[in-house]
């Protein structure tokens, strides 16, 4: 190594010692140690026991670790696309040119700045059976038995999803900035050779924004596996036969209500695979429709 | 540069700043020692309570009690202990004992009840017991509970039966029930509104009603549905310690609360609980009256007194299955104080503890939360000036001997969990019950096995950690 | 680009559909908040809160269910409906009477009057009020004016403080304006107990938050980005990877480590980390320090320039937008974080905005939807202020730095 490069290595890695410091105390003494928890039986009063793969194969076995599974794959597979497609719909609209923009662009954003505490509560009343105003609405449309969001096993889920599309403003803006980005000359290009709207959101706009497209899904695979808050807050304990535990809500309960962190480690080490798996697939899949202009 | 140096200096007053965080206060400005007291309570149950510990701290010059509400109390207790700095004396309940005592996160009592003279003579039994865990005492029941039938006496004029008679059994309960639950049902274009008891078996099947008003319901308050085995003549543990949540008795509730379900139909129960208030509200569903019976507890009458001032209401044993065996069957737990493992100041907060088990402290203490002592004794005219008009029936409840207790398990909180789970699934008819409560059985025994095998690969240790740690 | 006019119809319509939908929650929430709690939960639901009033001897007197409660359109619409029933007066300058009976809530019927209706009463006379369908004796009452004989005109009987004295209105007597309960924003920060605490904390945590973030990675973007050094691309490929760690999995040993280090129950584990650079705002600022060009720090050295001073006084100023959408993020995730304090914090002193409405949510057994919905929306109010002020910024600094990857 040339005195320079040694000269900017030191430079470099002291810009970066604070990212390094975190990374070491904060990401890689955790994710080891949430590994070794995860072979052990742990409350965290005591020291932690070895037991080997007994908590893997404990929550092979156990239903409610399947069924929290299932709730949050089941509602990824709803909220994601659903989100996606509501946010690059609305970033659309926003990017015509009609009056008041800013302010639509504000009230589309708005509800993600919300807290999910107060969101959850303001939606558990607007989900009530009898009273709330969804129902209420649902009623004057004519419908004689509106679903029971809060009550029935089979709506919970579907609530919890319309409850997160209230909160894709962020996204939104994201795609928002990403349009505004999009040479206008290409536009003109395609109008010349006779493109219609459509053809010019499939063969313009949407391969240009892909990249954000691409990184708003892997932020999203992330984003809704983890989702915790606005289960935890609205259907605490899981909602009816459970049909609203999410899988981060039920480590949660394993690690600080029945004191099991290392069954709570080696839930968590699972949901790490998924994220990587799910990621990994998703990359695969979108690889030849990214597109990154220099 | 300057600018930077401003800005360092700005984030090193607010590191020091920030990082102060807890200046823990061992003693107030005269010099006495401050135990630290969190509670579960609020409202007027707190307000109670602070008036007990105002006059604790008044009567001696050495220690100030400071109590603070925290929600959710046992989580917090649990990972206050775990951290290194628990409060000193801490509210918890009588079923969340065995767990926390056998984690180790308790201090033992006995020796200290011993030196002060407090004996199991002088409580009611049953709470004596309910601290007790594994040969040591490590709680003092401050607070205890019962559970009756709480009935609308008007309610029961209006439709003809005698106030004074409630039911004796579950069968006379259904009984009553298709007396005092009024539907809106349509008859030839008209909307009337009958008693239950007025339908037409082709209407009853049909399930094309409005509930207007019940007079029974599992599901209202439905916060003791995981315990409804116990009026069954079922219990959820055997002497031996085994799991029995599939016991006749258990499963007899859970047929009980299916067959409501299908008698009056899914979305009829559905639409009548959705308007329904909270416990603590004046849209409570027994204080509005559209509930004329309910399984409560003690504490009721104080939202009755608030909220309804003017109910007319009765208090009586909540029928069982069987009228002979199970008469007088009820309920109990109790809230009780606990001293954390770690605790700085312990033997303070066991002078706390000794000052509420004498008459006058819990005496005061019960009124003021309108409910009853655990202490077997009883002044005179405690249930004269007791705001309850109903008080003595609960105490005789809490003394008979068909009175019991959730089991005392370590696990008792994620068997409680599965229960309320398969409660739940065969009241909202999501799953028949056997198989609820075979999940549940299954999914328990797993727990208790492992419960078990941590108890045995610790107890040793434990048990002389607890001689040691013994308070004196 | 030129847009037909049909285009710009429709993209109006949709959005103004969107917008109404996004928007009435917030609406509703607001609306909540201004209630009193009976009417919370009025069936149908009403979006005005609202007063009864009478007029009596020329005052204005309010109409309430009873000492405690306030009356609802939908008692007003039973009494419409042919039941006729009691409900107390209460003065709005008096004091307010406890426990005044009779109070009689279901469709009942005033008798034995004596002296006998008649439709221009001038006097008082006295009876006995009954709720229908009971037989016992009923209660005594004052009547000052009469009801028709025939029931059929909706009446209310209404009665004053504790004497008993009563004396029956039509229901269109009655009025209604429309009364927002402002009280309840002051009820809710007292319910809420510790809520100047709560902001407080917020605040501060928030505060310390943006700083940490902004300065540390700036820093270390500034290291990923300007700086040729060996490993640099590998190493910030590791740092990338990191962002698909799920929190639970360093939840547990991270509480841990919290716990051996004597943290648990201050605030300290909600804002150490922060000042240690994450993963995305780096990747944020990185791309943003990308698109300057490097001619400018080149020729900065050349003048004898420390990497710092260039970070400080070259690369800084001409990213704002940039530091500024990564301190509104993390601005916005402190203000709204829940799991943490409810992992961390034990002490109800400590607790943050969020954690505080959770709580008080838990607390009270019957919820006060009125007070819930106060206090939630104090808590949005700061945050949609921040927003409205920084909006500009934020979104020119998202769309610069350009998150094409």
């Amino acid at each position: 190594m040339t005195s320079l490069e040694r000269h900017n290595l030191r430079l470099g890695l002291l810009f970066v010692s604070p990212w390094i410091l975190g990374f070491l105390v904060f990401t890689l003494y955790p994710v080891a140690a949430s590994i070794f928890f995860s072979f052990c039986d742990y409350d965290v009063l005591s020291a932690p026991v070895w037991v080997g793969g007994m908590n893997y194969r404990d929550m092979l076995t156990d239903q409610v670790f399947w069924k929290s599974l299932y709730n949050t794959l089941f509602f990824s597979v709803l909220a994601l696309p659903l989100g996606l497609i509501l946010a690059l719909l609305l970033a659309i609209l926003l990017n015509q040119p009609v009056r008041c923009r800013g302010a639509f662009r504000a009230i589309f954003f708005l509800p993600s700045l919300v807290p999910m505490v107060a969101g959850a509560m303001v939606w558990l009343w607007i989900l009530n059976g009898k009273l709330g105003l969804l129902n209420q609405f649902l009623a004057t449309l004519g419908m004689q038995h509106p679903p029971q969001w809060l009550s029935d096993p089979i709506w919970t889920k579907p609530s919890l999803v319309l409850m997160g599309l209230w909160g894709v403003g962020n996204t939104v803006v994201i795609y928002l900035a990403s349009l505004q980005d999009v040479p206008q000359s290409l536009y003109e290009a395609a109008e010349i050779d006779g493109a219609s709207a459509w053809t010019r959101l499939r063969h313009v706009t949407l391969p240009m924004i892909s990249p954000v497209i691409y990184f708003n899904l892997i932020m999203g695979i992330i984003g809704t596996l983890q989702t915790f808050a606005s289960a935890y807050v609205m259907f605490n304990g899981g909602g009816p036969n459970r049909s609203a535990l999410f899988y981060a809500v039920y480590l949660y309960q394993n690690a600080f209500e029945f004191r099991q962190m290392g069954y709570a480690c080696a839930m968590a080490w699972l949901l790490f695979l998924l994220i990587l798996g799910l990621t990994w697939l998703a990359t695969r899949l979108t690889q030849k429709h990214v597109f990154y202009s220099t | 540069m300057k600018s930077l140096r401003l800005v360092l200096l700005v984030l090193a007053c607010l590191f020091c700043g920030a990082g102060c965080g807890q200046r823990v206060d061992e003693r107030t400005p005269d010099g006495r020692v401050i135990v630290s007291y969190w509670e579960k309570w609020t409202g007027f149950e707190l307000d109670a309570m602070q008036g007990v510990v105002d006059d604790f701290n008044r009567s001696q010059p050495r220690i100030e009690v400071r109590l603070l509400p925290v929600s959710p109390i046992d989580v917090k207790i649990m990972l206050a202990t775990a951290g290194g700095n628990p409060p000193d004396l801490a509210g918890l309940w009588s079923f969340s004992v065995p767990d926390f005592a056998e984690k180790g996160a308790l201090t033992p009592i006995s020796s200290a009840l011993r030196r002060t003279g407090i004996t199991r003579e002088q409580f009611i039994p049953l709470f004596w017991d309910l601290c007790g865990y594994r040969g040591f005492q490590w709680a003092v029941p401050v607070a205890p509970a019962s559970l009756a039938l709480h009935y609308n006496r008007a309610l029961f004029r209006e439709a003809g039966l005698d106030p004074d008679k409630p039911p004796q059994s579950i069968a006379e309960l259904e009984a009553l029930n298709e007396k005092l639950t009024l539907v809106d049902v349509t008859r030839t274009g008209q909307v009337m509104r009958l008693a239950y008891c007025q339908l037409t078996p082709e209407e009853r099947q049909a399930r094309k009603f409005a509930l207007v008003r019940v007079g029974h319901l599992p599901q209202e308050p439905g916060s003791f549905l995981d315990l409804m085995g116990a009026w069954f003549g079922g219990s959820l543990s055997d002497s031996k310690g085994r799991i029995t949540a599939d016991a006749p008795g258990n499963l007899a509730a859970f047929r009980w609360f299916r067959d409501t379900t299908q008698k009056y139909g899914v979305e009829n129960l559905r639409n009548f609980g959705a308007s329904g208030g909270g416990l603590a509200s004046a849209q409570n569903p027994f204080l509005c009256g559209r509930v004329a019976m309910e399984l409560q507890g003690v504490w009721m009458h104080n939202f009755i007194e608030k909220y309804a001032p003017d109910l007319d209401w009765g208090v009586a044993p909540f029928p069982a299955a069987d009228p002979v065996a199970g008469k007088d069957t009820t309920l109990v737990e109790s809230d009780v104080l606990v001293i954390p493992r770690g605790a700085r100041h312990a033997e303070e907060a066991f002078e706390f503890m000794a000052y509420l088990c004498r008459r006058g402290p819990a005496e005061k203490l019960a009124v003021g939360q309108h409910k009853f002592t655990a202490l077997r004794d009883v002044s005179p005219d405690f249930y004269a000036r007791h705001p309850n008009p109903h008080i003595r029936e609960f105490v005789r409840l809490a003394n008979s001997p068909q009175a019991r207790a959730v089991p005392r398990l370590s696990i008792w909180r994620e068997y409680q969990e599965e229960l309320r789970v398969a409660a739940g699934n065969a009241l909202w008819l999501v799953t028949p019950p056997e198989v609820a409560l075979a999940q549940v059985q299954q999914r328990v025994a797993w727990r208790w096995e492992r419960a078990q095998a941590r108890w045995d690969r610790v107890a040793e240790k434990r048990e002389k950690e607890w001689q040691q740690r013994d308070l004196p | 680009m030129k847009t037909s006019a049909a285009t710009k119809f429709t993209a109006y319509v949709l959005l103004l559909v969107g917008a109404v939908f996004f928007v009435l929650p917030l609406l509703w929430m607001f609306s909540t908040a201004l209630k009193p709690v009976e009417q919370t939960m009025s069936l149908p639901p009403q979006w005005l809160p609202r007063a009864y009033e009478i007029e009596r001897d020329g005052r204005r007197v309010e109409v309430r269910r009873s000492d405690t409660q306030i009356l609802t359109p939908s008692l007003l619409a039973r009494a419409e409906n042919g039941a006729a029933f009691a409900v107390p007066v209460c003065e709005v300058t008096m004091a307010r009477a406890s426990n005044a009976s009779p109070r009689a809530e279901r469709p009942g019927r005033l008798d034995s009057l004596s002296p006998p209706i008649s439709s221009e009463p001038s006097e008082a006379a006295f009876g006995r009020w009954r709720p229908s369908g009971s037989s016992g004796p009923g209660t005594a009452v004052t009547v000052l004016q009469a009801i028709p004989a025939a029931a059929d005109k909706p009446w209310v009987l209404v009665y004053e403080g504790k004497g008993g004295t009563a004396f029956a209105v039509p229901v269109s007597g009655i009025h209604a304006r429309i009364a927002p309960r402002w009280e309840n924003f002051g009820g809710a920060i007292r319910a809420m107990r510790y809520f100047p605490r709560y902001l407080a904390n917020t605040l501060l945590l928030c505060i310390l938050n943006v700083i940490g973030a902004v300065t540390s990675s700036a820093l270390a973007a500034y290291g990923f980005s300007r700086i040729d050094w060996r490993w640099r691309d590998r190493v910030f490929l590791v740092a990338m990877a990191t962002m698909m760690i799920p929190f639970p999995v360093v939840m547990v040993p991270l509480y841990s480590l919290f716990r051996a280090l004597g943290w648990i129950g201050t605030l300290k584990p909600l804002w150490v980390g922060s000042f240690c650079a994450g993963a995305f705002n780096v990747f944020l600022l990185r791309q943003f320090f990308r698109t300057i060009p490097q001619d400018l720090s080149e020729a900065a050295r050349i003048d004898g320039c420390s990497e710092f001073r260039i970070l400080w006084q070259i690369i800084l100023p001409l990213c704002r937008p940039a530091l500024v959408v990564v301190g509104l993020f993390t601005f916005l995730g402190t203000w709204n974080d829940f799991l943490g304090p409810l992992l961390y914090l034990t002490d109800q002193k400590d607790f943050t905005l969020a954690l505080g409405l959770q709580c008080y949510q838990s607390q009270s057994g019957g919820t006060e939807w009125h007070y819930l919905m106060a206090a939630s929306t104090l808590v949005i109010m700061p945050v949609i202020v921040l927003f409205l002020l920084a909006q500009r910024s934020f979104i020119e600094g998202i769309s610069m730095t350009g998150l094409k990857g």
